[in-house]
Parts: structure tokens; C-alpha cells; sequence
């Protein structure tokens, strides 16, 4: 009687939102597990076999020219357009309470500290990150990745190594030009919205920039592009069945690479900053 | 010796697969593995080649590499046929550095003459048919010279005269390599074609063993269900 009860209560249970709802935040917490355990497990793979530098110069060489020169336009397009509006905002305003001084330092502290940096990142999740993932994904859902495992090749060692010796070289050179033309872009804007003159602009940023803001800026550029790249090449390598997976593991990709870069930020301001 | 595989067993998820699979293929022989979709013959190849990690068994092999053909050919669709074919002899570990740009020209060409396709090695994968994509993934399996070769329903997706042609490159590569060959297929021309002996599956049990011959005159039911291609009998899709 009391085990007919208990399995009424436990069926009524099993069919309410409260249950639903619970077996789909375990459901996420389990995937969200599973991803942090393969990206750290792939890592640490792609460190092991790094002694034997099992790449060539050439395949670093093409991923770094997909990486660097293919990410480049869209890249200063979305810096400099951003520290275009930044500059339209403030420099007026600045300008007219006797702070026009002080637009050239801010926008290049706003640039080198985080803006450059955060939004080339997000340029390269985008653009990069994304392709890398579905390739990935797309050679592991079509057996290509098996292939390389019965021909008895490493497949992290094969296919991350270029990569991410190829994004933690070029992300910082990405986010050095695009931040040199999101300040020259700040430069031209405060000069047409507020009259500022460019030497007073750029007295302004070599006085409030200093070279701790540019060697942070440098470090948290390559670690961004160590972690978008491994992050990019494990969700595409975790992907299953057929094209839905493919779009599923671009999707973590993306997702995951944006809340890790953030945290890094945050990380970087609380060292580095305070 | 070949290969041979004493009381295979794996499972997913509590779901058995291969239930005590035993079966000896000897080098310069055919084995086909035929079946009904779902059970187990690609699984078999999966654990021969290291993809899965059998839950327990024997896999005896004479030793040397062992090669696979996939189902749609898995080339690689970056790299031209060149580099497919030369992808283990440019990237393993053990033999990177080993030959020179001309000793990989000429193992090329020589592995795509063997398969009938000499002269394509700068086209890419997407610039060949279903068939000579099929015949590239042979030349890129035996690039290593191995001791196996398993392939994965090598006449999937093929127009019967490609089939045919596919089966008469099994058989003589066979014959080139005396390799010893397993064969996954649901095609009964593929089996009469190449095959030396049949093991055929059903939900993970070998439910028959014996050569193509015995196959067509067996009286089982599971038999008779096969080569009649027949919905009536004891094998379910579903089961």
C-alpha cells in the first residue's frame, strides 16, 4: 500500500515543471562538466606533445595568415568604429567642460586596456573561432578525424598545435594594429565632432599610457588567443551527430570562448589594475 | 597468421553489442561481415582498428599496421590526393622525415596506379566522383604497407559498375598486399565477389560462419532471411 503511494507520488512527481526543470539544469551542469574536462584534457595533450613540436612551419605559417591577415579587415573595422564612438561621445562634452586634454588619454586607455582587446577578441570568436570549430566538427562527424587516428596520427597534436601556436602568436599583433587604428580612429573623430587639435590628442595618450598598460595589454592578447583557439578546436571536436552537431559545437564554441575571454578580463583588471 | 579475435564482448550504455564474437581471418583471405544495420559489424572493425576500447576479448594480430576504408571515404577534404595518400608518411610521428619529397612522389604514383588513378595527385576530394574518391581512400589505407585491412561497406553509395570495380580492387589489392582483409557489407555481390569466408551478425551474436557457398545453400533461418532479403524471419530491423 505504502509502495503504491510512494510510486503514485514519484510518477505525479516525474511530470511536473519542477522536476523538468531540474533534470535540465543537471543535464546542462553534466555537458557543461563534460566540455571543461575535454577542453582542460585537450589542453594538457596539446602541452604533452609540444616537446616534439609535432607541426611543420608551414602549416603554422597557413593558420596564422588565416588567423591574422583573414581576421584583420572586420577586426579594425569593429575597433576603430568603436573607439570612433567612444571619441564622438566624449570629446564634445570634454571638450566643452576643459578636459579636451584629457580625450586622447582616455580613448587610448579605454583602447590598450580593454577595448582593443575584448573586441578584436569577440572579432576573432566570430570570425575565427567559429570557422575553426565547425572544421573541426564537420572532419569529426565525417570520420576524417578517425582516419587520422587509425593512420596513427594524434589528432590533437596534428590539428590544435598549428592552431594554437598560430592564435597565441597573432592575436597580440591583431590587437596592436587594431588598437593603433581604433586611437588614430579616436583622433579623427574628436577632431571633426569637436575641433580637438590632433597634436593635442596625441600629447594626451603618450602622457596617459604607459608601457605597464601595453605589456598587459600583450599578455592578456595571447592568452586570449591560446584559450579561443583550444576552446574553438575541443567544442568542434566534441561534436556528434551529422550536420545538427556541427552547428551544436560551432554554438558551445562561440559561447564558451565569449564567457572565457570576459572572465580572463576580469581577471587581468583585478591583477593587473587594482 | 592474420588476425584473429577470441570472445569479443563490448557494450554501450548497458546495451550489448558484440556478445562473445570469435572469429580468424588469415593473411591473403577475405573475411565479409554481413548483417542488418545495427548489428555490430562496423563495431567490429571500430575495436580491430583502436577507435573503441573492447570491454573484453582477445584481438591477435601478426603484427604491422593496421589500415581502415571508411564508409564515405573519410579523405581529408583540406588536402589533395597527394597529401591524403602521404598524410601517414608525412605526419606519424615514427616515420615523419623519413622520405623525401621524391620517395613520396613515387609511393604515390605507385599506390595510385594499384588503384587504377594515376595522374590525380593535385586534384582535391571534391573534384572526384563517389567512386574514385573510394579508390583513393584504398591507395591512402595501403600507403603503410599493413597487415590488415578492414573496410567499412566499401561499396556504400556506388553505382553497381563503381561496386564492381570497388570489389575487383578489394580483391587485388589482396592479392598485391597478402594482406589479411575483413570486409563489412550488406551487399550479397560484394560477399560472392571477394569474399573468402562470411561471419554474419545479428544484435551482436554470430549467428553463421562458413564461405559465401555454404551461405547461399544454408537452410537457417537467419540465412535464408538474408539471401532472400527477406522482412519475414527471425531478424527485426528494429530488434
Amino acid at each position: 500500500m505504502c509502495g503504491k503511494i510512494l510510486l503514485k507520488v514519484r510518477i505525479y512527481y516525474k511530470s511536473t515543471y519542477t522536476y523538468k526543470l531540474f533534470k535540465m539544469f543537471q543535464a546542462e551542469l553534466e555537458s557543461f562538466i563534460i566540455t571543461l574536462g575535454n577542453i582542460a584534457s585537450m589542453g594538457l595533450d596539446f602541452f604533452k606533445g609540444l616537446k616534439n613540436f609535432p607541426t611543420t612551419f608551414k602549416s603554422i605559417m597557413e593558420q596564422s595568415s588565416r588567423f591574422g591577415v583573414s581576421s584583420l579587415p572586420i577586426t579594425l573595422s569593429i575597433v576603430g568604429m568603436t573607439s570612433i564612438i567612444i571619441a564622438m561621445q566624449v570629446a564634445g562634452e570634454m571638450v566643452k567642460q576643459g578636459g579636451g586634454n584629457y580625450v586622447g588619454m582616455l580613448v587610448a586607455i579605454l583602447m590598450v586596456r580593454e577595448e582593443g582587446v575584448i573586441m578584436a577578441g569577440f572579432a576573432i570568436i566570430s570570425m575565427i573561432g567559429s570557422s575553426m570549430a565547425s572544421e573541426i566538427a564537420t572532419m569529426k562527424v565525417t570520420e576524417q578525424i578517425d582516419a587520422i587516428k587509425v593512420l596513427k596520427v594524434n589528432p590533437i597534436h596534428y590539428l590544435f598545435t598549428p592552431r594554437i601556436i598560430a592564435g597565441t602568436i597573432m592575436m597580440p599583433l591583431v590587437v596592436i594594429i587594431s588598437s593603433l587604428f581604433g586611437v588614430v580612429g579616436g583622433a579623427i573623430a574628436s577632431n571633426l565632432v569637436s575641433g580637438l587639435t590632433y597634436k593635442a590628442y596625441f600629447d594626451s595618450v603618450w602622457f596617459g599610457l604607459n608601457m605597464h598598460d601595453i605589456n598587459v595589454c600583450i599578455l592578456k592578447s595571447i592568452s586570449f588567443g591560446f584559450v579561443i583557439t583550444l576552446i574553438s578546436c575541443a567544442c568542434g571536436m566534441e561534436a556528434k551527430d551529422g550536420a545538427k552537431g556541427v552547428g551544436v559545437a560551432t554554438t558551445k564554441a562561440v559561447v564558451w570562448s565569449f564567457v572565457t575571454i570576459v572572465i580572463l578580463d576580469l581577471i587581468f583588471a583585478a591583477i593587473f589594475f587594482y | 597468421m592474420g588476425i584473429e579475435v577470441k570472445n569479443l564482448i563490448k557494450t554501450f550504455d548497458k546495451k550489448v553489442i558484440l556478445d562473445n564474437i570469435s572469429f580468424k581471418v588469415d593473411d591473403g583471405k577475405i573475411l565479409s561481415i554481413v548483417g542488418f544495420s545495427g548489428s555490430g559489424k562496423s563495431t567490429v572493425l571500430k575495436l580491430i582498428s583502436g577507435l573503441l576500447e573492447k570491454d573484453s576479448g582477445e584481438i591477435i594480430t601478426s603484427g604491422g599496421d593496421i589500415a581502415m576504408v571508411f564508409q564515405y571515404s573519410a579523405l581529408f577534404d583540406s588536402l589533395n590526393v597527394f597529401d591524403n595518400i602521404s598524410f601517414a608518411l608525412q605526419e606519424r610521428k615514427d616515420l615523419r622525415g623519413k622520405y623525401t619529397k621524391k620517395e613520396l612522389e613515387k609511393i604515390v604514383a605507385e599506390k595510385l596506379d594499384m588503384v587504377g588513378l594515376a595522374g590525380i595527385e593535385n586534384k582535391y576530394p571534391s573534384e572526384l566522383s563517389g567512386g574514385m574518391q573510394k579508390r583513393v581512400s584504398f591507395a591512402r589505407a595501403i600507403v603503410t604497407e599493413p597487415k590488415i585491412i578492414l573496410y567499412d561497406e566499401p561499396t556504400a553509395g556506388l553505382d553497381p559498375i563503381s561496386s564492381t570495380l570497388i570489389e575487383d580492387y578489394i580483391v587485388r589489392l589482396k592479392n598485391e598486399t597478402n594482406a589479411a582483409s575483413i570486409v563489412v557489407t550488406h551487399q550479397m555481390s560484394t560477399i560472392k565477389r571477394t569474399a573468402d569466408s562470411v561471419l554474419m551478425l545479428y544484435n551482436g551474436h554470430a549467428v553463421f560462419e562458413g564461405t559465401p557457398e555454404d551461405l547461399l545453400k544454408a537452410e537457417t533461418p537467419y540465412t535464408k532471411q538474408f539471401v532472400d532479403a527477406s522482412i519475414e524471419g527471425p531478424m527485426k530491423m528494429n530488434g
